[in-house]
């Protein structure tokens, strides 16, 4: 910059802008809609070909669990959405402690999660392991997409607790204020699309009926 | 690092809207009472089972439509976002809806 | 304000190799793309040399059967992935987008920045697979199922190499978009933004909503190949087809990601050597956003026999016919751009109608395969492969040599030999259409593509291929040669509108342009990009 002193442009690339920020966060969150797309309409696919397999394999799964989880994320949504509130109306404090409660429910979620996951890979359910190798045409369809799904969707719960925990930490330092919080904003935003995949996955997994 | 905004017409800063904690609250609630009626439909709705998919679907969209509209601030932000949330979600459903033409027809 | 505070320009800004590899300019960005894709050009252009030699008789030239798979395969990968899907948008859309938009830089830098580290990660990832594992993988860039789950080679490699540098195209696209909507400079709307801008923007998007989808693609390729899960095993239930879909949901609007920057350059091209203003401005900058959306639906016309039930077969051949309206709209208004212009004829321009040549050949080819009758009997053979390099390398590499030869002494305030530009153009003309017409021809006569053998009868059109091969083997080094000489020349003085002609807003600017792009204040022309009744004056010296 400092070879042009004496001109600058209006609009700079080097500006803060929070809108763009926004926006960028926007288009990834597509980019990341499209991700799960294309596995739902591999879950579409094989469902509609093997309707009474998928039926039978989602006997495996337990709805109290699942609705427990989809409890937990949606208060999640909801604390992260406050927490936004707050550090606009400049409580950091306040928002920092609903935070801590988005991250809290992340970790329930997860460790619910972990359980679910242990239980299926003890009856050997996981793909590559023995009972999966000889359950009938569409079952093991089912598993893999159901580990799949539900395993990146993990990952991106923990992706969005490293999020808020930088939050957390940027805004303790006081970097993040009622003037600048376009990083809470585009974590909620990530977090909530965590969420709206979850809202999908719900019933195409636990409630076949 | 200058703080100046730019002035193009599309650029205008939106006024801030500062969504109320009660508001919050509401969504979470409608929210969940949804959750409790696709679960409800799905283990003791005897009758409406044939319809399980079509209804769990259409009440998981409504409750992805309720978060993207009041949690991700779709009603208060330009309404650009609304349309390119659109244009995404036409095109995905396109892509369900020609394979689905594909597959139905095998 | 003085000169000489200008005169550092973002070449001179700084030295060292961490200025440029750690860069946050999108100039510097834009030429370390230009130096990584054209070394993997370089490697692919090898590569299909080779193949060509292999075919030139019937039976084994130089190469077994297995290596002739790997060759095409890494071919393929290297061409597409490495070169032709960055090449516009990396390079000349990251170096004059900004420019264009009258702005400094993209909306993010330091993204920016990553997208080209990303690249090259993802870059050695796939040459990796020359010289690690059980060698490059031999399915075809396609990397179709099954047949890529249960071969021996490398394909995990290979496929996860694709994953990530979908995911540089991502974060390019994702900035292009921004970039577009926040930055540019003040009075320019939409409608006044250069074609470039345009085609750059329905580009971006293809990248922002198809990529993810190949990505998960590729990820369940690997998935089934680590696991053993069988996802697309016909005997638990799964179905090979759907593999089919869900890469040509990405890969067959990857076509237009790389057909689409080559419209915008063309677009770019023509009024600068005419003269005069484009014909059709709104045609052709809606013609790109209705590419890009219909673009989207034709994903099937590649798997007319693969088995696919009869109604969709309809549906996306329909569709295919239909996407080429807007193809032809831009054809169209180009060749009436040139009507009546003031004709200029330098090296930028002989590529652009080389390009306007060679794609209505291509484009025209691929409504032969679009059609469903005649692809029953065209699909998969040469006649493919010859409608492909139409389009992909007579098209966009075309739109990209001259894109160089247009934008050389902006980007580097020197000037390459006209003449031996113009004799570079006609041997790489001639070369190119000898090498890709008879593949045509071989085509329709029913020689197979992948194959590393052929019958006797096909020898005469193979051979004049080859032929062609090295004549444009050799007119691309006299381009390469010309092209660095120019580079090596003593910098002289290169006026600001080089062209004399270019009214765009980077014909504004210093030769090369200083770190912040611009030295003044932009102008824009009174009514739209290329407005050549209300030409801003362009003064070389502040007065």
């Amino acid at each position: 910059m400092e070879h042009t002193a004496g001109f600058s442009l209006p609009n700079s690339g080097h500006n803060r802008d929070a809108e763009a920020s926004k926006m960028g966060m926007w288009l990834f969150l597509f980019t990341e809609l499209l991700l799960f797309g294309g596995l739902f309409i591999v879950y579409m696919v094989y469902r509609s070909l093997n309707p009474e397999a998928f039926l039978l394999a989602s006997f495996e799964l337990d709805v109290t669990l699942g609705t427990f989880n989809t409890v937990v994320l949606l208060v999640s949504s909801m604390t992260i959405a406050m927490s936004i509130t707050a550090i606009q109306k400049g409580n950091s404090k306040l928002s920092i402690q609903l935070l801590v409660v988005t991250l809290v429910a992340a970790t329930v979620f997860l460790i619910v999660k972990y359980f679910e996951w242990s239980s299926k890979i003890h009856h050997g359910l996981f793909p590559g392991q023995e009972l999966y190798a000889s359950l009938p045409p569409g079952e093991s369809l089912f598993f893999f997409l159901y580990f799949f799904m539900t395993g990146l969707h993990a990952l991106h719960i923990i992706i969005g607790g490293i999020i808020i925990g930088v939050v957390v930490y940027r805004t303790r330092k006081g970097l993040i204020s009622s003037e600048k919080y376009t990083l809470t904003e585009n974590a909620g935003l990530y977090w909530h699309l965590v969420d709206l995949i979850w809202i999908y996955l719900f019933p195409l997994f636990y409630l076949i009926h | 690092m200058r703080e100046d905004q730019n002035k193009t017409p599309e650029n205008k800063q939106q006024q801030l809207h500062i969504t109320s904690y009660k508001e919050h609250f509401s969504t979470l609630a409608a929210l969940l009472l949804l959750t409790v009626i696709t679960v409800a439909i799905s283990v003791f709705g005897a009758d409406l089972r044939s319809l399980s998919v079509f209804t769990a679907l259409l009440i998981a969209t409504v409750k992805v439509i309720v978060v993207a509209y009041y949690f991700m601030h779709l009603k208060y932000d330009t309404k650009i976002y609304t349309w390119l949330v659109l244009i995404v979600v036409v095109l995905f459903v396109s892509f369900t809806v020609l394979t689905s033409i594909e597959y139905l027809n095998r | 304000m003085t000169n000489t505070a200008l005169s550092l320009n973002y070449l001179q800004a700084k030295k060292g190799i961490f200025s440029w590899i750690f860069s946050v300019d999108h100039k510097r960005i834009a030429l370390l793309y230009l130096y990584s894709i054209g070394t993997f050009f370089l490697v692919g252009v090898t590569l299909g040399v080779l193949m060509r030699l292999e075919l030139l008789n019937p039976g084994k030239d130089i190469m077994e059967a297995q290596t002739y798979n790997q060759v095409f395969t890494m071919h393929g990968v290297i061409m597409i992935f490495l070169f032709i899907i960055p090449s516009i948008p990396a390079v000349f859309g990251n170096f004059f987008l900004p420019i264009m938009l009258g702005t400094d830089d993209v909306s993010f830098p330091r993204l920016n920045l990553l997208s080209w580290w990303i690249y090259i990660i993802g870059a050695i990832m796939a040459l990796s697979t020359l010289l690690f594992g059980d060698g490059p993988a031999d399915t075809g860039w396609t990397f179709y199922a099954p047949y890529s789950v249960k071969t021996g080679t490398n394909v995990t490699m290979s496929v996860l190499a694709a994953f990530v540098l979908g995911f540089s195209s991502i974060l390019t696209g994702l900035n292009f978009i921004v970039t577009i909507h926040r930055l540019r400079t003040p009075g320019m709307s939409f409608m006044k933004m250069p074609l470039f801008a345009w085609a750059l923007y329905a580009t971006s998007w293809i990248q922002l909503l198809a990529t993810p989808i190949i990505g998960i693609t590729l990820l369940m390729i690997v998935a089934e190949r680590v696991f053993g899960v069988g996802l697309f095993d016909p005997s638990i239930g799964g179905d090979p087809i759907l593999y089919q879909h869900l890469f040509w949901i990405y890969s067959h609007p990857a076509v237009y990601i790389m057909a689409l920057p080559a419209f915008g350059i063309i677009s770019e091209l023509l009024p600068t050597f005419a003269n005069r203003t484009i014909f059709g401005y709104k045609a052709i900058a809606f013609s790109s956003l209705a590419i890009a959306f219909v673009g989207y639906f034709v994903w099937g016309h590649h798997m007319f026999t693969s088995g696919m039930s009869g109604p969709a077969r309809i549906i996306f051949s329909i569709m295919t016919f239909l996407v080429a309206i807007p193809t032809a709209i831009k054809v169209f208004n180009w060749v009436a751009t040139l009507y009546k212009g003031s004709i200029d004829v330098q090296p930028p321009l002989l590529y652009a109608l080389g390009f306007i040549f060679q794609f209505m050949i291509g484009g025209l080819s691929g409504l032969v395969l679009g059609a469903l009758a005649a692809d029953i009997h065209l699909h998969d053979t040469y006649f493919v492969v010859g409608h492909f390099h139409y389009v992909m390398f007579g098209g966009t590499g075309f739109a990209f040599f001259g894109a160089i030869h247009y934008w050389y002494p902006k980007i580097w305030g020197r000037m390459y030999n006209k003449l031996v530009a113009n004799i570079a153009f006609f041997i790489l003309f001639i070369g190119f259409n000898t090498l890709y017409f008879p593949m045509m021809i071989v085509g329709l006569m029913g020689m197979p593509r992948r194959y590393y053998d052929y019958l006797p009868e096909f020898h005469l059109p193979n051979m004049i291929s080859t032929y062609g091969s090295w004549i444009l083997a050799t007119g691309l080094l006299l381009m390469l040669g010309n092209l660095i000489a120019g580079s090596r020349r003593k910098r002289e003085h290169i006026d600001r509108n080089y062209w004399k002609t270019g009214i765009t807003l980077e014909w504004q600017t210093l030769s090369p342009p200083p770190v912040s792009n611009f030295d003044r204040m932009p102008v824009l022309p009174k009514d739209g990009p290329y407005d050549y009744d209300h030409k801003p004056e362009i003064k070389e010296k502040e007065d």
